[in-house]
């Protein structure tokens, strides 16, 4: 897996994840996020339209992500996943709590 | 030719690296079996990797268990089998949902939700997870 921000503002970033997001990877987007949120950036998008798979630890990276970014005020959205993301999103019931967004721009609107 | 029905085979030390060798045999058997609906195979690939994972992380001896995963693609079916020498798992009984705020703890309930048969069994020495999705296209 690798990871870009590929775009900042203020308090926001965008991080692009490409790649499989297992147990392997998890760790590292965990601790992208932590070090993010602590730089000052608070709202972050994760864009995930090159994720290509996605298991439980990775699901846990992005949960231990928006806990973080809230309880810094901010908060933490997805945008763009593929069929196997979303499918694994509503099983768990977590697209309750990380609600897919189309695209970085919808993630985005209103910030 | 028709497409017909196939056996897959992978096994080795069960490491971080043996989930990147299961999606590559994954990927191997979506090429080889155009026939086989995507999702089918993907859920069945999300199941082998969340398996696969915990007798990575929870096996014991850690470092030292071998696993043996094996694939069948059937007309109706897709069967996988993951194998390993560790020590008996304790096979986590609750398999209710988690909360939405926690960080671990779906894996099994994910596992089980994208398959139509979730089985496992221990022999005197190795721990079975029988894995069956049943297929829809």
């Amino acid at each position: 897996m690798e990871l870009t921000q590929t775009e900042s503002g203020e308090r926001t970033a965008v991080v692009g994840c490409s790649g499989r997001l297992n147990m392997v990877a998890a760790p590292q987007l965990r601790s992208y996020l932590t070090d993010t949120i602590n730089g000052g950036r608070d709202r972050i998008v994760v864009d995930l339209s090159e994720t290509t798979f996605i298991d439980s630890s990775g699901l846990g990276a992005l949960i231990g992500g928006l806990k973080t970014a809230r309880q810094h005020g901010g908060d933490l959205r997805i945008a763009a996943p593929n069929d196997q993301v979303r499918t694994v999103l509503r099983l768990t019931n977590l697209d309750r709590v990380l609600r897919p967004h189309d695209t970085v721009d919808d993630a985005t609107r209103g910030w | 030719m028709p497409p017909v029905a196939g056996s897959y085979r992978l096994e080795g030390l069960a490491v971080p690296q043996s989930l990147d060798e299961l999606h590559q045999l994954l990927a191997q058997v979506a090429v080889d079996h155009p026939d086989v609906n995507a999702e089918d195979l993907s859920m069945l690939e999300t199941a082998t990797i969340e398996i696969a994972g915990n007798v990575v992380e929870h096996g014991r001896p850690a470092g030292k268990v071998i696993y043996n995963f094996s694939l069948t693609v059937a007309d109706d079916r897709l069967l996988g089998v993951l194998a390993d020498s560790g020590e008996e798992m304790a096979e986590d009984p609750d398999r209710s949902a988690p909360l939405h705020t926690a960080e671990s703890g779906r894996g099994l309930l994910l596992a089980q939700a994208v398959l139509d048969e979730l089985t496992y069994a221990r022999t005197e020495e190795q721990n079975y997870w029988t894995m069956v999705r049943v297929r829809r296209g």
